[in-house]
């Protein structure tokens, strides 16, 4: 529907490269994309953007092939195509370049750049001549200096995302879309990738670039389009959007008060202190400090390491410099014996993966962490951890039929409680809470949102990691923004907006 | 790292010789050879039977078999998945093989029957493996008890004789290359060369190491994970199928317990020879010298008349040791 407006912009390689019309796409229980349209342009870089969980990824999965679609239509030519697996949409043209790796680490660089089609010569052997020799020029093309014959694997993060990104100049690509490419880019290197993508361009090859990033937007975009909760909510030529244009149609709605909570926790002593903690992986010189009974919010995007500042605090990651203090009493890094010892413990994101035992009781995960205090002489006194347990059920109101229900069996909201039982059933002075509403629907969010509130008024300190802005407005005394591993803002509750913390995180 | 943007010499500048031994040393072939020539050396200065032509033609022809199955299962260890079914499998192709000859008098309709049921096998493991998704280790442990127990009540717990005795099958096992090397030892090393060069030159060898290093990434680059580890295990069960033709030729009949421990035999060899049991890394010529040190280690033990209680002691001392090595060293560079 907006193709007559990208064709007005177009030079020598006008036309439409591919059409997607009224893309939709369901997981169970989840609309991940609806009615979605998006029209490339030969030659040019259109970029998608909007927040997390806006459907942006399920979109491009959806082209690369790994995704089928449940409704609408792609068109490639003009022509309808199925787009069933990888290897269609590659034959059709569309090369993918992910934000993980997709890189066989004990390969040689040369021999990635050429993964998908090896070239062979006579008698079917591979041409390891020609590969050498491809890549080299490719490289000097672009101005890569990176040696063809090292082996991928060694190579940093950084080095293996320009691989993939000179990936897509080696195969005759007709669409190239880039997942937050310069997520783990320097700024020489960032340089580096515009100038391959001009070069793309300039071949006439459509360019989908995917990003939160602002600045970038504006530097390389011709077009934009803004997904918001899997709907096309725009899309524009870049000349007529403003950085506050943008922003707004990646936030839209105002935040509903979906989550009240009690005015104001009362605070008491310094419960947790963070001073200057960096870490091989992420983080850099992050610093903060939190008090009983109050609820420090983190916000970041994708990959601002908000993940990575939750481990290490809790002493699960190593860290590199720095020191972390629990109620005035220093955390020996990379230790949970003692973090847990001191009183600080971690709801972690991936409850199936590092939190739950799927295949135990109620009772046997929520007393998991506690079994030593029920214990006499290494045996475990059931009755006293049966009673202890029963407390928790009916406080946090988990709903299971018995404690002897198996974890897998519960919803995900009480599943959560249970989680957060675990921890306090050990006598806790700091939980941090990592993405604690994901994957709980809308009811049990509030519920689990009014546990924490409570607990913080009973003198809890709660650190809380989200990507969800209406939970980080409801329930933070205070808001401390990440990019790119670092805090790059902390703001009052009430100094706090959608816009500037959307701001601060994309700086 | 530097970047720029105008750089002139993408070419990397030639690489030092410090760097050139540690890739050398990186490839896990080097300290394997460095072993085997250890392990040749102590034995012929302990024993003065050791270093002779005819005693190294012999191993050699003893380490054919191991050698000959070894390459299907480092294959499909290097696709990341197990076979552990060869065991039973070289027992139970001599059953087709004898039981065609001796009624065609054919070597060549024999030969044809016993590969087909190594084609069956490698496809049954493979179906279920790779395109039903059941663990690899549970389906070829599965096949191997399988096929033991269907060679038990064939053969009636006893041997099946050779009838037709064809002199062409008695040579395939029992004659010599200019009456030295044993033809078991040259129809494997020509095995070895060959599929050597597929997984090195041709794509789908490629392929292979791809889907075990990373298979999601291999999906992404357009390859069929499932095909590419469906053929892994069709090679291993052909290839297996000829150490069991070898060996019905040795032993002049199908029999019974031909093999019994043979797959721990291949796996130790494998694992020894650098190949990852999480897939992607190894080769065959890796897993050739593999076979060889335990080979020249229980023939030279043997010859220093160690026990063969002490024999195992030590070869299981050994594996663990290797391993540990190679584990360290991927860890350390």
């Amino acid at each position: 529907m907006h193709a007559e407006l990208v064709q007005e912009r177009g030079g020598a390689h006008t036309g439409a490269a591919i059409e997607m019309h009224g893309i939709g796409k369901r997981f169970p229980g989840v609309i991940a994309l609806e009615e979605v349209d998006l029209v490339l342009a030969r030659g040019k870089v259109h970029a998608l953007m909007g927040e997390n969980g806006a459907g942006k990824s399920t979109l491009i999965k959806i082209m690369a092939g790994v995704y089928g679609r449940d409704a609408g239509s792609i068109n490639i030519g003009g022509r309808e195509v199925a787009l069933r697996n990888p290897r269609e949409a590659l034959a059709e043209g569309i090369k993918v370049v992910f934000q993980e790796i997709a890189l066989i680490s004990e390969f040689t660089v040369a021999e990635n750049i050429f993964l998908e089609r090896h070239p062979v010569g006579r008698a079917g052997s591979i041409d390891w001549k020609k590969i050498r020799a491809e890549s080299a020029a490719l490289f000097e093309r672009i101005g890569f200096d990176v040696d063809p014959a090292a082996r991928t694997g060694d190579l940093p993060v950084s080095q293996q995302q320009m691989v993939e990104i000179a990936r897509a100049l080696a195969h005759e690509a007709r669409i190239v879309v880039m997942d937050e490419p310069t997520s783990s880019l320097t700024p020489n290197e960032v340089a580096l990738l515009f100038k391959v993508i001009r070069r793309l361009t300039d071949l006439g090859i459509a360019v989908l670039y995917v990003t939160h990033k602002l600045d970038e937007v504006f530097e390389i975009a011709d077009t934009v389009t803004v997904l918001r909760d899997g709907r096309h909510i725009s899309t524009r030529p870049i000349g007529e959007h403003t950085h506050d244009t943008l922003i707004q149609d990646m936030i839209g709605r105002r935040i509903d008060n979906l989550f009240p909570r009690s005015r104001g926790h009362a605070k008491g002593d310094i419960a947790l202190s963070v001073k200057g903690v960096s870490t091989d992986a992420k983080l850099d010189d992050v610093s903060f400090e939190v008090r009983a009974g109050e609820v420090l919010g983190f916000f970041g995007l994708m990959g601002a390491g908000r993940t990575e500042l939750a481990k290490a605090i809790v002493g699960f990651d190593p860290i590199r410099a720095g020191t972390i203090e629990v109620a005035g009493r220093p955390l020996k890094p990379h230790d949970t014996r003692t973090g847990a010892g001191l009183g600080i413990g971690l709801l972690t994101e991936d409850r199936k993966g590092e939190g739950l035992m799927l295949e135990l009781s109620v009772q046997q995960n929520m007393s998991l962490a506690a079994l030593g205090a029920f214990s006499r002489a290494g045996f475990v006194d059931e009755t006293r951890e049966k009673a202890a347990v029963q407390g928790f059920v009916d406080r946090f109101r988990v709903r299971t039929p018995s404690l002897n229900q198996l974890i897998k069996n519960l919803s995900g909201g009480n599943q959560q409680k249970v989680l957060l039982a675990r921890w306090l059933m050990r006598g806790l002075k700091v939980i941090v809470v990592d993405e604690p509403t994901r994957g709980i629907d809308v009811g049990a969010k509030s519920e689990i949102f009014a546990l924490l509130d409570r607990l913080a008024n009973e003198g809890l300190a709660v650190v809380m990691m989200t990507s969800e802005m209406p939970e980080l407005l409801g329930l933070s005394d205070r808001i401390a923004v990440m990019a790119e591993g670092r805090i790059t803002a902390v703001f009052d509750r009430d100094a706090a907006t959608q816009e500037n913390i959307l701001n601060a995180a994309i700086a | 790292m530097p970047q720029s943007l105008d750089a002139a010499h993408p070419v990397p500048p030639p690489a030092p010789a410090a760097a050139m031994l540690k890739a050398l040393f990186r490839r896990s072939e080097i300290p394997l050879l460095i072993s085997l020539l250890v392990v040749i050396a102590f034995f012929s200065i302990a024993s003065d039977t050791f270093l002779t032509t005819r005693n190294i033609a012999n191993v050699l022809g003893q380490s054919a078999l191991a050698m000959t199955a070894g390459i299907g299962v480092a294959i499909v260890f290097i696709s990341g998945e197990v076979d552990v079914s060869v065991g039973s499998l070289v027992a139970a192709v001599a059953i087709p093989l004898i039981v065609v000859m001796n009624a065609t008098e054919s070597l060549f309709l024999g030969i044809a029957a016993a590969l087909a049921l190594g084609l069956v096998v490698g496809a049954v493991n493979g179906y279920l493996s790779a395109y039903l998704g059941i663990n690899s280790l549970i389906v070829t442990l599965g096949t191997l008890f399988i096929l033991r127990g269907g060679v038990y009540l064939y053969t009636g717990q006893t041997a099946i004789p050779d009838e037709a005795m064809l002199e062409s099958f008695f040579q395939i096992g029992n004659g010599r290359l200019l009456g030295l090397l044993p033809y078991p030892a040259l129809i494997a090393f020509v095995l070895l060369l060959a599929f050597a060069y597929v997984m090195r030159h041709r794509p789908f060898g490629r392929q292979v190491y791809a889907v075990g290093g990373n298979p999601e990434v291999a999906r992404l680059a357009g390859y069929s994970v499932k095909r590419v580890k469906f053929a892994c295990f069709i090679i291993s069960g052909l290839l297996a199928t000829v150490a069991g033709i070898m060996l019905a030729s040795r032993l002049g009949s199908a029999v019974h317990v031909a093999g019994l421990g043979f797959e721990f035999q291949v796996v130790a060899a494998v694992v020894l020879g650098g190949v990852s049991l999480s897939g992607g890394i190894g080769s065959l010529f890796g897993m050739a010298l593999g076979v060889l040190i335990l080979s020249f280690l229980s023939n030279g033990l043997g010859m220093l008349a160690l026990a063969t209680e002490w024999q195992l002691v030590v070869t299981g001392g050994i594996i663990i040791a290797a391993v540990a090595f190679d584990e360290f060293k991927r860890r350390r560079i």
